[in-house]
């Protein structure tokens, strides 16, 4: 029965096809695109009155496991869901889990960033899957997806075989009105096959959200009668009448995202245009103007195009030209403590050697308090790296490896660990500001939350870096930069010493958005703008939204309406000398307050 | 009956609330609709643009010079996003200027644009809600009366949409935009892109 509509995007659809198939276990770790699909499942658990166990994972390889070991010999329905670059962590588990029988079901949902927006690589999960013989759809809409999702896990139950489903970050952040079914109940409608046209002078084979974009940008062209379309939506196997498709095409164009999978599992490369032959771009999102380029080029060069195809109107550029637009690259938010931590660093030794890590943070490049972004956990083992290489030299150079609080527990263990047993000297800068900030707040161990808000035993921070046998241990208030600047100059000290140890500093304060404001009502405005010589120092190195030049009075403006009251900015600037004097008044008001 | 809109703004200003209202005062008047959202790492003071396609579409994306309507809640995010305009299609501006740049001016001219500019922020502001710009906007858009955005579309969805607690407040501002509207003499757009 369906009960009701809903306006959802494509990761929550997901989690509704999941539990209305009978979903059992969830476990994710947080990953922007995949980041709603776990409390998606909390919601319609609730809205349902079902019992299905979720949890946030410590990272991707236990989320998998935990998931594989409830399918695999429980009997249970289970999913796991992570981005990506989130699978590779998975990967040791995901390679040998395809040999395996299982008892129940499993789903793993992987989400792709093309672009990428929000990762430090492009990486095409249906290439893993199709490289390692795992079953994978591509669902083109999120109204798919959900449906994809509730037959996926049928047919892993019934097959026993693990599947995976791969999103895009448009498909699992689409909106759309999604049907709501009675658990058991959904109609699954999938899209496969020679969907649309009957030409046969070019055949393009599109799946996923590049399917959609072909479909709207062939209706724009009005080219709907000369072009044959196929849609993909299971990549791997490939079904036969996908041959059949292309044998009966002169010529096919693939049109996927983001590497060449289906394009390599046709072959014919005398007959196939896409990312091989340069058609379609290498890299990069294939957007609505780049699939209309294209095809109005294929059109075009095959004898197919119409005369009134579409020229772009070069005169709003020149319009615009004169306009000065506020650029707006991404910042750390106005307030953020990891900007008080990067101001610290950089203020010490500005010619550091900075490993940085995956986070909000890696935006201390902007701060020059980031060098290196490789993957999760690397900026502690690469300071080793860099420790090895400078002591061979028989140099001890400052270096300063940064790391969130989630990416730490995620990964970083071992390298810490690592770091002690081999006696390597460097400083780790341990933001912990609480939460996973960048993906959206999730918990951390450290929280002791779950994912369905029920308290668990929290994990302190400190006591694992003790535990793994660090000695140099300091805990800082970010905020207070002259305290961090000393205690980054001691623990160096240290590192002089005979301990032959890294050093680490937890730098602790509440990512600004958990705190909700109080902290802008417990604090004054900072006046920086009457002081201010017009210098732009401070635009150097603190880089805070709030903060703009104004032009026209050579001084710096500050943006009330987004200005969190932090202060920091008066450290940044060399004229200020109020600003030491109002911190130390504000801390002698919150003691007196106490 | 075929729109795509354009909802182009900074973070923490209620632009995905508006695009939202918009996608489902369109579903709730039976047609099909589908938005996408974009939107930097950065959780406050980036650019987001929402993407809001009603009708037969399979893709939320627009493609350069294909949106019927742009919705600017910042006044530097409309010249972000103008390219994506079609010939005479509209634009509403949330902004306390006066008129735009020249060269801007003879731009939205030449390519039959129509252009308003509001000051959605004053409007809320003045009504004590200096987050609800976006309703102002709205207001704003709807006394153009492009089916299905009439006002009363629109106002029945900010209604389900919006928390109780802050209802009122919303739809006042939302009244107010609407009038801003009618005080222009803006109201009544030839029919949109179909
Ligand atoms: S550093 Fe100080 S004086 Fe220089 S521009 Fe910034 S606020 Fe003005
Ligand atoms: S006080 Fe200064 S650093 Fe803090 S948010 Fe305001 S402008 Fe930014």
């Amino acid at each position: 029965m369906q009960s009701r509509e809903e306006v959802i995007i494509g990761n929550q659809a997901i989690a509704r096809g999941l539990v209305e198939a009978g979903l059992e276990i969830a476990a994710a770790y947080p990953g922007t695109p995949s980041s709603e699909i776990l409390p998606g499942v909390v919601y319609f658990k609730k809205m349902e009155g079902l019992k299905i166990h979720t949890e946030w994972s410590t990272n991707e390889l236990c989320a998998f496991e935990v998931a594989f070991g409830a399918a695999a010999y429980s009997g249970a329905r289970a999913a796991c869901f992570m981005k990506q670059v989130g699978l590779n962590v998975a990967f040791p588990a995901l390679l040998r889990s395809r040999e395996k029988t299982i008892e129940g079901g499993l789903v793993i949902i992987s989400c792709d960033d093309p672009g990428p927006q929000s990762s430090q690589t492009e990486q095409d999960t249906r290439l893993i899957a199709t490289l390692f013989g795992i079953p994978v759809f591509d669902p083109a809409s999120p109204t798919e997806a959900a449906d994809v999702a509730y037959y996926a896990l049928n047919w892993s139950f019934e097959n026993k075989v693990p599947v995976i489903i791969r999103s895009t970050h448009r498909v699992s952040h689409a909106r759309e009105s999604i049907s709501l079914y009675s658990p058991g109940a959904r109609k699954v409608s999938l899209k496969e096959g020679h969907l649309a046209g009957t030409g046969r002078k070019l055949g393009i084979v599109a799946s996923g959200m590049s399917y959609s974009l072909v479909y709207d940008v062939i209706e724009e062209l009005g080219a709907a009668d000369v072009v044959s379309i196929y849609k993909v939506l299971k990549v791997y196997p490939s079904s036969e009448a996908l041959s059949d498709f292309v044998r009966s095409m002169e010529r096919v164009l693939v049109v996927e995202e983001t590497d060449r999978v289906i394009e390599a599992l046709i072959g014919d490369h005398k007959k196939v245009m896409g990312r091989s032959d340069g058609t379609v771009p290498s890299s990069g999102e294939i957007t609505y103007d780049i699939v209309r380029d294209m095809l109005s080029g294929v059109l075009g060069r095959l004898g197919l195009g119409r005369k009134d195809l579409f020229a772009p109107d070069g005169t709003i550029e020149e319009a615009l030209s004169d306009v000065a637009v506020v650029p707006r690259p991404p910042k750390l938010c106005p307030g953020c403590p990891h900007r008080a931590s990067f101001f610290a660093m950089q203020y010490l030794w500005p010619d550091a050697i900075y490993p940085g890590d995956i986070g909000c943070y890696t935006l201390g490049i902007s701060q020059g308090a980031v060098d290196t972004c490789l993957d999760m956990g690397a900026g502690v083992t690469m300071a080793e790296g860099f420790y090895d290489a400078f002591n061979q030299d028989g140099k001890l150079v400052p270096i300063l490896a940064s790391v969130g609080d989630s990416t730490f527990l995620h990964a970083c263990l071992a390298p810490l660990y690592d770091a002690v047993k081999n006696r390597k000297r460097f400083i780790l800068v341990l933001m912990d500001n609480s939460t996973t900030a960048m993906t959206g707040m999730q918990p951390t161990p450290q929280t002791g939350v779950t994912v369905d808000g029920v308290k668990t035993r929290s994990v302190a921070i400190e006591e694992i870096v003790r535990g793994l046998g660090v000695e140099y241990l300091k805990i800082v208030d970010p905020y207070d930069v002259p305290l961090m600047i000393g205690t980054i100059r001691e623990a160096f000290d240290y590192l002089k010493g005979d301990e032959m140890l890294p050093a680490v500093i937890i730098a602790r304060r509440q990512c600004l958005l958990l705190t909700k404001g109080a902290a802008k009502e417990a604090a004054y405005p900072a006046d920086i703008e009457s002081d201010c010589v017009g210098c732009k120092s401070c635009l150097a190195t603190f880089d805070c939204p709030a903060m703009s030049f104004d032009e026209g009075l050579k001084k710096i403006r500050i943006d009330d309406s987004i200005c969190t009251n932090c202060g920091i900015c008066y450290y940044a600037c060399p004229v200020q000398v109020k600003g030491k004097a109002l911190r130390k008044l504000k801390v002698a008001v919150k003691q007196g307050a106490k | 009956m075929k729109h795509e809109i354009i909802c182009a703004g900074i973070g923490g200003r209620g632009v995905l609330l508006a695009s939202t209202i918009l996608i489902e005062a369109a579903i709730t008047s039976g047609l099909k609709a589908v938005a996408s959202d974009e939107y930097g790492m950065s959780q406050r003071g980036g650019s987001v643009i929402s993407l809001v396609k009603v009708g037969d579409f399979a893709s939320p994306f627009i493609g350069r010079e294909n949106g019927d309507i742009l919705l600017a809640f910042e006044e530097s995010e409309f010249y972000r996003t103008l390219f994506f305009l079609k010939k005479g299609g509209l634009a509403l501006i949330n902004t306390r200027a006066k008129g735009l740049p020249s060269s801007v001016d003879a731009l939205l001219k030449k390519r039959g644009i129509v252009c308003r500019l509001v000051d959605a922020d004053g409007i809320a502001r003045d009504e004590g809600m200096f987050q609800s710009a976006n309703m102002a906007l709205l207001g704003f858009f709807a006394s153009f009366g492009i089916a299905p955005f009439t006002p009363e579309v629109l106002e029945n969805t900010i209604r389900a949409r919006v928390p109780e607690k802050f209802l009122a407040k919303n739809l006042a501002v939302f009244a107010r935009g609407c009038e801003a509207a009618g005080a222009q003499g803006a109201v009544k757009m030839p029919q949109q892109g179909m």
